[in-house]
């Protein structure tokens, strides 16, 4: 079949060699079937956890009716964030024309898809009537930021996926002849997949203009969904949430957990496939330089966010504010800002710092700073409402997530990790054609 | 030293003299008794009238969910209410004080009495003592009736009065009325208590310029002042004589608060040009997919 694949304009030599590397993990392997079985189990015990809330309604979580919005909002921004490095990498780096980001691009787009795709449903998991779903698109109100998030959640999905998808046509069509040693239905789906694409100029000229479009297309798009997320927040006139500054400082936070998320998936990626060829030291190190970036441009919004209201004081905000700094959010807030923002951004500074493996750990610890910090933006708040608070139940009073709770939003995020193993093992993780390609080669056969 | 001890004192002296204002009700008022024994009927029409003009501060009785103004507005049940004289009470909801309105012109000296009646209900303590004129045997004229009429050209509204007397009705003269319009939160007085001539008739100037209902329509109450002698003598009429006033319900105008179908237009509009141009992009990507998969089914490329 391979000889039927018109790759004439590729350097064949060259091409046989990338698709080799990068083609060899792909497909079922022993090591995928014990993972995926960890997390299958893992995931049917937190199923279970939802069942019970299911069967139960939201009573079996902390949220009550002063802090109704708890863990699972929380989840849901930090799934949100995440995805929007998507629209960073690919687009904004990517149009910008750096080169270095054409081996990530793909990474980006995967956990784009991933955290885009299960933010939609972390809201369920918040719903304590989730069959009434429908009900939001059947009566619901476009003056509500509700509705625009649901909207623009959706579009962001379809364009992530379309971005992941778009620019593997080729590479689908490269692998289809060498996927001997996977099963058939894989090779089946790669035929379907691939829409009959044979590496004509023509193709690839309508290809490249869709993916130009959708690059485009995405950055706004990007900017809507995590703006809007601010605004479920900003457009109440509750301390902590009632700022100006909260699209931009949701958007710039984003970018933090998104890069960290990639380099992760990065160092796996390098060290369980051996793509040290594709993934090198040198991506790693312009992830760093742009995890410092952004980091130090998210530490910007939170000096602005925390020390103009902390000079004020208004009364209200300085309740707020002083259970953030020394009172019962104290130990959680300074850990976010230190182990978060602060010492990566100092530590990343340094090349020596900017090695896979340190990375791998300052990454970590930056992702899950970034889940707690959405937790610092999202519960505190509601602690310390408008309404009189003296003659309601002591479980009103302080919000403690539940372990039902809690297993629910691991539940996600194994579900978020699934989507991407699978993603990552059944296709190329990295572009094949993009890698292979001289470039002025594809832009003469273009022209003719 | 001294002065500044001297003045912490002054300060200590003010705040709670501030924290203490006595309500001082004047000692004729502190006396005065309920003309009327109080019964389940007086109790029943006094909590009927408590759950439109007093719940909405006072909360119910004995529950304590009165809301926090200051001074709080006391509990109908509570010690502080109850250690009041029936006196105390009638002057207090008559005058007013703060944020506690003065029910002088939209209850009858009765219906205070009635209300009182009530409060004292969740008082099993109280013993009531039924002042003087109650024993002479209530009101000397009864069933008085009141006729309204507007007299068009000198912009008067005439009341004519007249009780049944020997079997006959004939006009009740020298008899003090006052004129109210009815508006939203209680009566308004209408020029001034005037006194009825010899015909039974009183004649109260009406301004030009009071706002009706869209059609105009304003509800009048005309009220004898006093009760002891008349009764709770009464009438109520709705006049065309106000000027037409159209108050736009809140929801009317298209607003970010109001229904979906009454969402602003350039909500409308820029909700509506977002989604079409981000999906109008991307079915036409599904077409560049659909234009990639024909262009590859034709499989001499040169031909293309």
């Amino acid at each position: 079949m391979a000889s039927e694949v018109n790759t004439g304009f590729l350097n064949d030599k060259k091409l046989d060699s990338i698709a080799a590397d990068i083609l060899r993990p792909v497909g079922i392997t022993q090591g995928f079937i014990i993972w995926m079985g960890f997390l299958g189990i893992s995931l049917l015990a937190c199923i279970y956890a939802y069942y019970i809330q299911w069967d139960k309604g939201l009573i079996v979580t902390g949220l009550r009716d002063y802090t109704s919005w708890g863990m699972y909002i929380a989840n849901f921004v930090f799934f949100v964030a995440t995805s929007l490095v998507g629209m960073l990498i690919s687009s904004v780096l990517g149009l910008i024309g750096f080169k270095w980001v054409k081996p990530i691009a793909r990474i980006a787009e995967i956990i784009a898809v991933a955290f885009a795709a299960i933010a939609g449903l972390v809201i369920v998991s918040d719903m304590g009537r989730p069959e009434r779903l429908p009900y939001v698109f059947l009566y619901g109100r476009i003056q509500s930021p509700i509705i625009w998030d649901v909207t623009v959640v959706t579009t962001y999905l379809v364009i992530s996926a379309l971005l992941y998808f778009l620019p593997m046509i080729p590479d689908l069509a490269i692998s289809k002849g060498r996927m001997g040693h996977t099963p058939k239905w894989l090779q089946k789906t790669y035929e379907i997949l691939s829409v009959n694409w044979i590496h004509t100029p023509q193709q690839y000229k309508i290809l490249l203009k869709a993916v130009r479009i959708m690059l485009i297309l995405i950055i706004p798009t990007a900017f809507v969904i995590h703006t809007v997320t601010s605004w479920l927040f900003a457009v109440t006139l509750r301390p902590g949430w009632d700022s100006s500054i909260f699209g931009p400082y949701f958007l710039t936070g984003a970018f933090v957990a998104g890069s960290a998320a990639v380099v992760i998936m990065m160092y796996f990626v390098r060290t369980n496939y051996k793509l040290d060829k594709y993934l090198t030291l040198h991506h790693f190190d312009m992830m760093g330089k742009l995890l410092v970036l952004v980091s130090i441009v998210y530490l910007y919004f939170n000096i602005n966010e925390y020390l103009v209201p902390g000079f004020k004081l208004k009364t209200a905000e300085a309740i707020h504010l002083n259970e953030l700094f020394v009172g019962d959010y104290a130990v959680m807030f300074w850990s976010v800002q230190l182990l978060g923002l602060i010492i990566p951004i100092i530590l990343l500074l340094f090349k020596f710092f900017r090695k896979p493996l340190s990375m791998l750990f300052i990454s970590i610890v930056v992702l899950i700073a970034a889940w707690f910090k959405r937790f610092i933006i999202v519960v505190p708040t509601q602690d310390h409402p408008f309404l009189p608070k003296q003659h309601v139940p002591d479980a009103w009073m302080v919000y403690h997530p539940t372990i039902v709770e809690s297993a629910i939003t691991l539940g996600t995020i194994i579900l978020a990790v699934i989507i991407i193993t699978i993603l990552v093992k059944f296709f190329p993780v990295i572009p094949i054609w993009e890698m292979a390609e001289e470039q002025h080669e594809t832009d003469n056969k273009i022209k003719e | 030293m001294t002065k500044r001890y001297f003045s912490l004192l002054l300060i200590v002296l003010i705040s709670l003299r501030l924290s203490a204002q006595v309500w001082v009700v004047p000692a004729e008022n502190e006396s005065r008794k309920s003309p009327f024994t109080f019964d389940d009927a007086s109790r029943k029409a006094g909590s009927e009238i408590y759950n439109t003009s007093c719940k909405s501060c006072h909360g119910e009785p004995g529950k304590n969910n009165a809301i926090p103004l200051v001074p709080p507005p006391p509990d109908f049940a509570s010690v502080k209410m109850q250690s009041n004289s029936d006196g105390a009470l009638q002057f207090k909801i008559t005058a007013g004080r703060g944020p506690m309105p003065s029910f002088k012109n939209t209850l009858s000296a009765t219906d205070v009495w009635r209300v009182i009646s009530y409060a004292r209900s969740f008082n099993d303590k109280y013993v009531q003592e039924v002042g003087k004129s109650s024993a002479a045997g209530g009101a000397s004229v009864q069933n008085v009736r009141i006729l309204i009429s507007w007299l068009k050209d000198k912009n008067q509204i005439q009341a004519s009065l007249s009780a049944l007397k020997d079997k006959v009705n004939q006009p009740v003269a020298g008899a003090e009325v006052k004129l109210f319009a009815k508006r939203y939160f209680g009566n308004l007085l209408i020029d001034e208590a005037r006194t009825t001539d010899a015909f039974g008739n009183v004649f109260f100037n009406f301004p030009m310029d009071l706002p009706g209902d869209s059609a105009g329509h304003v509800q009048l109450i005309a009220r004898l002042t006093n009760e002891a002698v008349f009764g709770e003598a009464k009438a109520d009429s709705v006049l065309t004589i106000g000027v037409p006033t159209y108050r736009p319900p809140l929801n009317e105008q298209r607003a970010m608060w109001n229904v979906v179908s009454k969402t602003p237009i350039w909500l409308l509009l820029a909700y509506t040009i977002a989604v079409l141009g981000a999906w109008g992009f991307i079915i036409y990507v599904f077409l560049q997919i659909r234009a990639i998969f024909l262009a590859g089914s034709n499989k001499d490329p040169d031909s293309l």
